[in-house]
């Protein structure tokens, strides 16, 4: 007999929620393995293990709400819709990728779903969601803008000054760092000078909370809250997500930096996709067989988008100065 | 100095636990946010003040919420100028920056044998160490959210109050006092645990984001004392028929928003600028050591302001207030005797 | 005949104009109105110079005061302008870029391509350039080079009321992002231009003399030194032709390359830094494609290579004059064949 949902979501919900996170974590993982191969080109910056910030965060939005990425892009691009044969195309340089080949992992966007741009320029996002915010305000539709970035790129003068414009200004507008604890190869207790983004929410009059990362049903519960006040015209504020990264920086990143067992501890205690199972599971919500369709159909999915990926043609020499201008 | 106390180094125990007022109430309500840098300020006069005293070392809690980073930064100046400061050793422990590791911290200072252990928190906090540390006596300090437990009082003065203790200047009898609590358990002990104000019956049910904001969900309230002057879930108690925390018992609350069943509404401070209705449909005394069960099928209890404790229509869940239950340094009482008793005069003459 | 306007209230004119059709253009900048949260007279500035003085009252909410964040605001306006709306950025003086460059070079140069054709970035940066108002190495820099170096962006700077209005209501409605410089030191100069609106394409340059022995190539400020130095250069029989390149980038090589190939000889005079200025870009495209016409080596007139002094008599010496230009034209004539 099935037990009565508890959840601030329904079945439906939970399950596409669910399906958004598995895809998320089957797409960065697959990269993994691929990259180490030498079948990608460039940089990639995997999401997998924040999975839960991204979906908790993003299921509340629509088309017409914006969002801002950092170099870490891929989960957001998914959370928001993205289509994820379009990225995994970009991601391999090819023609029909989000960008035709011409941005790249760090650069994956798609504006008809409010995907302003993964960014490899940290804190970058900040200042241009402020300004999604502002044509938001103008629109008058209730729409809200978020930008993502890490515990690092909270350092930069964009950030800080993003948090000052959109306090003047009364912006709708939601910073989330995702701390997952290190810039790079540094820590954040090194880094920032007082290791609380909440507080410097506060010092400029925008209200912060911190909440785990790793349990979407706290990050759900708690975006929640912030973008409908948002939404209301009550202003910015900003989000801490509590997470852990389980990949390097970078791909290639011996992540070396790490404590020893902490990799294998992150992956075992703070998987959030095992967080969140657990809850369904145990809740009666879900069952482990349901859970188990959608991990064999994401990883078909992504199978599927590789394998267009490597068939898609690569863009050619007429490619190379089209789309630098709209019109000269 | 006692031979027993000599036998444990390190005198006194600190948590200060960063993710205190951190929490959705800063968005539904205008709770503030006590920054890092002003807790780290708390930490050095309450240590300054107990190292005055004569407490030599301090066990502390690590976080990685950005507490400890910046007291080691402080204390790096502050060893510099000033003398009396108390040796800090962090526990050997890794910091999940939860509720977890107040336990862990609490657990490993009573097995340490601390004299006290001064908190930084708020209601969930202390509960939180309480639990683990019981007849360790604990000085608050308030840097929560509702506060309904800890004290709001300058720091200096607890580390001065916590400092004569420790240091066996004050007895047991002179310098501390009993508190209540509630004992909350599931299906006869199955799962047990405690609430130092208030446990809350909600018909939430899931944990989720942890703070209880949604006042519509509330089912029940039980209290060990209800303050007047107290903002939070007592608040519901305080002023509809006031418990001191020194007086027998508590109170159980039963809430209801349907017309026929409510026979009070009472306008209370239920979150910090925050004053709402409150459907009231029954109030009675909560005797200490008698059991009262709950009557909601399925929802959450929360302790001390967060969703703890998720349980089912297959569950009994069963709240007892319990009396003379732990103690705490009463830092009132600890510094009139010292005054009175010159304890505090330099010169070596009894009064 | 049109009445005469000056610099400034051409571009208090096309800002205004624009802001009446099309009320998505929106203008962020630092005290563009003044006043703002203050006690006193509202549109209290109107920009460092008066610029905008007058708009707030007409287009109230189009105009938005900005805290003193280059990066945070301009960044804004990018952001906005991807999100549909044509945002004017005003960066007071061009010197301050550098605490907001990224926004620009990065961001909104690069959208369009790195998403594969599908943003369009219509922002326009003002800023004001160049030197002669004593106001020293930070605020007195004529970096149009830095700009045009950069693919995505599109640079312009006019010489004249006319031009200015024309080029600036067009740059508004062009659909990707806009450097337009103005020059502080001609925004008191009077010109015709007509009440209504019109617009300049982009991309074009204006022979502004015409003549056979000398083509000098430039723009801003300088194409007034250069129609100086043409007044005296007559009187000796030397006729130049003078080409005011407006837009800097795309730059519009053909009409250089045809005059270069009529006149043989070419004098490239920019108020910018020597070091890789528009001046030696122009130079090194004529000396690849039209190599054969000249008859003279190419001369350069550019302020030394050295920060804008202060000292009224060293930034005087800075700015490239008149007569430099005139003994820049004579070189071309007396190094030369004929």
């Amino acid at each position: 007999m099935a037990a009565s949902n508890p959840f601030p979501l329904s079945k439906e919900a939970l399950l596409t929620c669910y399906r958004t996170m598995r895809t998320i974590r089957e797409f960065e993982d697959r990269l993994h393995v691929d990259f180490s191969r030498g079948d990608i080109p460039g940089f990639v910056h995997l999401y997998a293990g924040e999975e839960a910030s991204a979906v908790g965060i993003l299921t509340h939005l629509g088309d017409g709400d914006r969002i801002a990425s950092t170099h870490r892009g891929h989960g957001h691009c998914i959370a928001k819709g993205v289509d994820v044969v379009e990225m995994m195309k970009e991601i391999y340089g090819k023609k029909g990728g989000c960008g035709n080949g011409k941005g790249g992992s760090m650069h994956i966007a798609d504006l008809s779903k409010g995907m302003m741009g993964a960014n490899g320029i940290l804190g970058a996002g900040a200042p241009l969601i402020c300004g999604a915010a502002l044509a938001a305000k103008f629109r008058k539709k209730n729409e809200v803008g978020i930008c993502f970035v890490g515990d690092g790129a909270s350092n930069q003068g964009t950030f800080l000054e993003s948090l000052n414009l959109a306090a003047v200004w009364n912006l709708p507008v939601i910073f989330v760092v995702e701390n997952n604890g290190y810039a790079e190869s540094t820590s954040r207790d090194y880094a920032t000078a007082v290791n609380s983004y909440v507080d410097r929410a506060s010092g400029f009059g925008i209200p912060g909370i911190t909440v785990d990362g790793t349990d979407f049903l706290a990050v759900y519960e708690a975006a929640g809250e912030v973008i409908k006040r948002a939404r209301e015209g009550g202003g910015p504020s900003l989000l801490e997500c509590k997470m852990v990264r389980f990949h390097g920086h970078f791909e290639g990143d011996a992540q070396t930096y790490r404590a020893p067992g902490e990799l294998e501890d992150v992956r075992i205690n703070h998987d959030c996709l095992k967080i969140f199972s657990a809850h369904v599971l145990s809740a009666g919500v879900i069952s482990s067989d349901e859970l188990a369709a959608i991990d064999k159909s994401v990883l078909a999915l992504i199978e599927d988008s590789v394998q267009q990926a490597k068939a898609a043609p690569l863009p050619t020499l007429a490619d190379l100065t089209t789309d630098v201008y709209v019109n000269y | 100095m006692s031979e027993a106390g000599s036998s444990c180094t390190p005198c006194i125990g600190v948590i200060a636990n960063p993710v205190s007022a951190r929490d959705i109430r800063r968005i539904v309500a205008n709770a503030g946010n006590l920054q890092i840098t002003d807790r780290v300020s708390m930490l050095l006069r309450v240590l300054g003040a107990a190292g005055s005293m004569g407490v030599k070392k301090v066990l502390m809690m690590p976080d990685s919420g950005g507490v400890s980073a910046m007291l080691l930064r402080s204390l790096q100046r502050e060893l510099q100028l000033q003398h009396n400061f108390p040796q800090i050793e962090f526990l050997d422990m890794s910091p999940t920056t939860t509720v977890n590791d107040t336990f862990l911290a609490a657990r490993m200072m009573r097995d340490a044998g601390v004299k006290a252990i001064i908190v930084l928190g708020g209601d969930g906090t202390h509960r939180a160490v309480v639990r683990e540390c019981r007849d360790v006596p604990i000085a608050g300090m308030s840097t929560g959210t509702n506060n309904a437990f800890p004290d709001m009082r300058e720091p200096t003065i607890t580390g001065i109050a916590v400092g004569l203790y420790a240091s066996g200047k004050l007895s047991p009898a002179q310098a501390l006092v009993q508190n209540k609590l509630i004992e909350v358990s599931i299906n006869e002990g199955e799962r047990r645990d405690i609430a130092l104000v208030d446990a809350v019956i909600s018909t939430d049910r899931f944990i989720g984001a942890r703070a209880l904001w949604k006042m519509e969900n509330l089912a029940a309230v039980y209290l060990t004392f209800a303050d007047p002057q107290a903002i939070g879930l007592s608040a519901i108690g305080g002023l509809l028929q006031p418990v001191g925390r020194r007086e027998p018992g508590g109170l159980a609350i039963t809430l209801s928003d349907d017309p026929l069943l409510c026979r009070v509404q009472l306008l209370a401070p239920i979150a910090p600028g925050m004053v709402r209705t409150v459907g009231i449909a029954h109030w009675e005394a909560m005797p200490a050591n008698q059991p009262f069960t709950v009557a909601l099928g399925a929802g959450v209890v929360a302790l001390d302001g967060e969703r703890e404790m998720t349980f089912d229509s297959g569950d009994r869940v069963q709240l007892t207030l319990v009396e003379k239950a732990f103690p705490t340094v009463d830092v009132a009482a600890c510094m009139q005797f010292a005054a009175c008793n010159g304890l505090l005069r330099l010169s070596s003459q009894p009064t | 005949m049109a009445r005469k306007i000056s610099m400034k209230q051409a571009v208090n004119e096309a800002i205004d104009q624009e802001m009446s059709r099309d009320p998505t253009v929106i203008m962020l900048g630092e005290d563009i109105v003044g006043g703002t949260g203050c006690d006193g007279e509202e549109d209290a500035w109107g920009g460092v110079l008066g610029v905008t003085k007058g708009l707030y009252a007409k287009h109230p909410n189009q105009l938005i005061d900005t805290p003193l964040s280059e990066s945070a605001y301009v960044g804004a306006a990018v952001g906005a302008a991807a999100c549909g709306m044509r945002p004017i950025a005003e960066l007071m003086f061009i010197d301050f870029m550098g605490v907001c460059f990224d926004q620009i070079f990065n961001q909104a140069a690069k959208f369009r391509y790195m998403f594969g054709g599908k943003a369009e970035t219509p922002v326009v940066i003002r800023a004001m350039v160049g030197a002669g108002f004593r106001a020293a190495a930070q605020h007195s820099q004529m970096l149009t080079p830095l700009f045009t170096h950069i693919p995505g962006l599109k640079v312009v700077c006019p010489s004249t009321p006319y031009d200015t209005k024309g080029l600036l209501i067009q740059s508004i409605r062009d659909n990707n992002p806009v450097i337009f410089c103005e020059h502080k030191n001609l925004y008191a100069l009077e010109g015709e231009v007509p009440e209504g609106s019109y617009t300049i394409p982009l991309g074009e340059a204006n022979v502004v003399r015409e003549g056979k022995h000398c083509s000098i190539v430039t723009y801003g400020l300088m194409v007034h030194r250069a129609i100086e130095a043409a007044s005296t250069l007559a009187k000796e029989g030397i006729e130049v032709e003078i080409v005011d390149l407006r837009t800097l980038s795309p730059l519009d090589m053909d009409t250089v390359l045809e005059s270069v190939t009529k006149t043989g000889r070419l004098v490239c005079v920019d108020e910018a830094s020597p070091r890789c200025n528009i001046g030696t870009d122009i130079a090194a495209q004529v000396a690849m494609h039209a190599f054969g016409a000249l008859k003279a080596q190419i001369e350069q007139v550019a302020p030394p290579h050295a920060p804008v002094p202060f000292s009224p008599t060293l930034e005087d010496l800075y700015i490239p004059s008149a007569a430099q230009v005139a003994d820049a034209v004579r070189r071309t004539l007396k190094g030369g064949k004929h």
